[in-house]
């Protein structure tokens, strides 16, 4: 995709993870602190202990109305601006999980109360109401890259001109659904997952998280260029094994980067094969850049992952630290991959990517407007 | 005004019902090692989308609100032992991806849509926004069982397929515009796809603020 000729504002952003908002997330990370916890795969239905990233006081266990929504309520009481959803002011609203524990819940308990969560159309309708948005209001869903499906959607609205704001808002929050899912798949187990690290097996850790971006073509200091996306199509949960999808991917935020310094935020789950293929086609299309993944202490969350961590990498560029990668001991996958937060006053921007089942990968380029 | 033509397209209306019949209809679509794990909307909506050709420059925007509905049903049944296959097949957008892994088709640009009373316009929507010289709009849904005796799956069985172009091109089957405009309205995908499948015209507000016109020539 070729970088619109309307300039890509974030005008406004924020995150909740279980460290708190962006602020509170990004200075725990540069401390280094771990927000995974060993906890049973099924919650209160018990099973083998993996590591998750629940809000404070959160049980994996749902309910209803669900846990989550008080998160989701305050982070959107933190979004300015008025009449989104009303006709001009599009809401993009994107995820992979949306109210999904509720489907688990009402058929394991029967309780009525859980339905109206259970599926993407009637969970983001309820949160329509609740944050009082008006009817336009889409669903973008794609497993993990599901929130650049949004930044990209509400760029193209302000750049053909149809919005001049547009808000991006994105939450995924955990249920015994998905961590059943994915220890199934063997991937989620009792190991904490350590990004960019080498090792004898991968593992990863999921978390909860929500973020928005206001996009506006006319205010905001961060600029968002080079969005990318690439689907190959090989399989239905690995990637090409010669690293083509992250490369061509890829490619596009290199051209927008024109060369400038930039550190890059990569996917980072902890899985090893895709770890290496990511760090080589980071390493090959931006020499030299130090390499960063948040995973490791947040878990990963999901479909929101990209709109949390542009928050988080926002936050580091405004407060001029990057923290590092965490999780894990083993040696790094590449000299590149930054182990200990660094000052990112040198670097012009980051590149944030993102990769999702399917051999999906998106990315894009923030820099200072 | 936002305007494109609509070049080709592809309905299914799943006039058997049950999902074994339809996947004795269309297993001859796709090869036979992959159609033992394939769901009923990915057998339906990649032939739909089949029949169209993708090609890694085509963007392909998909539009479901319930997705994969038995295999949901399916998976959430399997626990306490959940079942990996269920899990990667239940995730939207499966029922695209069946076809494309299947036939290794990589696409640059795969936008997968969800949604109530408005997810037709949201699509096109998205569908006009898209770049590429030409997009799949292709979408579905599948009738669902428990899920659906509390409304959260679709009570119809379909599929669509369509190819849009900016360019008129030499032969086309439909022209679509999309402008702003005062006034309100809806089109939800089973809408949307009554109008391809009886090649219905369509003049109306289609959201709120937003008016289609659907011409067949």
């Amino acid at each position: 995709m070729s970088d619109p000729a309307v300039p890509i504002r974030v005008a406004a952003y924020g995150c909740v993870t279980p460290f708190g908002d962006a602020c509170s997330t990004h200075a725990a990370l540069v401390r280094g602190e771990c927000a995974l916890r060993a906890q049973p795969v099924l919650g209160g239905e018990d099973g083998d202990l993996v590591p998750l990233a629940l809000m404070p006081g959160r049980s994996l266990d749902e309910t209803a109305p669900p846990a989550w929504l008080e998160s989701v309520r305050s982070l959107g009481a933190s979004i300015f601006g008025h009449a989104w959803g009303a006709p001009g002011r599009p809401v993009f609203v994107t995820g992979s999980n949306f109210g999904v524990g509720g489907l688990y819940a009402l058929r394991r308990t029967g309780d009525l109360k859980f339905a109206v969560w259970g599926a993407p159309p009637t969970c983001t309708e309820q949160l329509r109401l609740e944050l009082g948005w008006g009817p336009d209001v889409s669903i973008l869903t794609h497993a993990c890259v599901s929130a650049h499906l949004g930044l990209i959607e509400a760029s193209r609205a302000i750049e053909t001109g149809i919005a001049d704001e547009v808000l991006v808002l994105s939450f995924d929050f955990l249920s015994p659904f998905v961590t059943g899912g994915f220890h199934a798949l063997k991937i989620l187990n009792s190991d904490f997952p350590a990004p960019f690290r080498k090792g004898r097996a991968g593992a990863i850790g999921l978390g909860d998280g929500a973020a928005f971006a206001v996009l506006s073509r006319d205010r905001g200091d961060w600029l968002l260029s080079g969005q990318s996306l690439n689907n190959e199509m090989h399989h239905f949960t690995s990637n090409r094994g010669d690293g083509s999808g992250f490369a061509r991917c890829l490619e596009t935020v290199s051209a927008a980067a024109r060369g400038r310094p930039v550190w890059f935020k990569g996917h980072g789950t902890g899985t090893l094969d895709a770890g290496r293929l990511e760090v080589g086609a980071a390493s090959q299309l931006f020499p030299g850049a130090p390499i960063v993944g948040w995973k490791g202490s947040l878990g990963h969350t999901l479909g929101s992952c990209g709109l949390v961590e542009l928050a988080i990498a926002v936050e580091s560029m405004r407060s001029g630290r990057t923290p590092g990668t965490l999780g894990g001991a083993g040696e790094p996958l590449h000299e590149t991959v930054a182990l200990e937060s660094f000052p990112n006053g040198a670097f012009d921007g980051v590149v944030c990517a993102s990769n999702a089942f399917g051999g999906a990968h998106a990315a894009f380029l923030l820099s200072h407007a | 005004m936002l305007e494109r033509y609509l070049q080709t397209v592809v309905t299914d209306d799943a006039p058997e019902g049950q999902p074994a019949a339809v996947r004795e209809r269309l297993k001859g679509h796709f090869p036979p090692g992959a159609v033992r794990r394939m769901t009923t909307l990915g057998m339906l909506v990649g032939s739909a989308l089949g029949e169209l050709g993708p090609r890694e420059e085509d963007a392909v925007v998909y539009a479901s609100g319930y997705a994969e509905s038995r295999t949901l049903e399916g998976f959430i049944d399997s626990f306490p032992t959940p079942s990996p296959t269920l899990f990667q097949t239940s995730i939207h957008p499966s029922a695209v991806q069946q076809l494309m892994i299947g036939r290794q088709l990589s696409v640059g640009e795969f936008l997968p849509l969800s949604g109530g009373s408005l997810l037709a316009f949201h699509a096109l929507r998205a569908a006009f926004l898209a770049p590429a010289a030409r997009v799949l709009l292709c979408g579905g849904e599948e009738k669902g069982t428990w899920l659906l005796e509390f409304g959260l799956a679709s009570d119809r069985t379909f599929a669509f397929g369509a190819a849009l172009t900016r360019e008129r091109g030499v032969a086309p089957a439909a022209r679509l515009q999309l402008r702003r405009g005062e006034g309100a309205g809806e089109l939800a995908l089973a809408a949307w796809f009554d109008l391809l499948n009886g090649r219905a015209g369509f003049s109306g507000f289609v959201a709120p603020g937003w008016q289609l016109d659907l011409e067949w020539l």
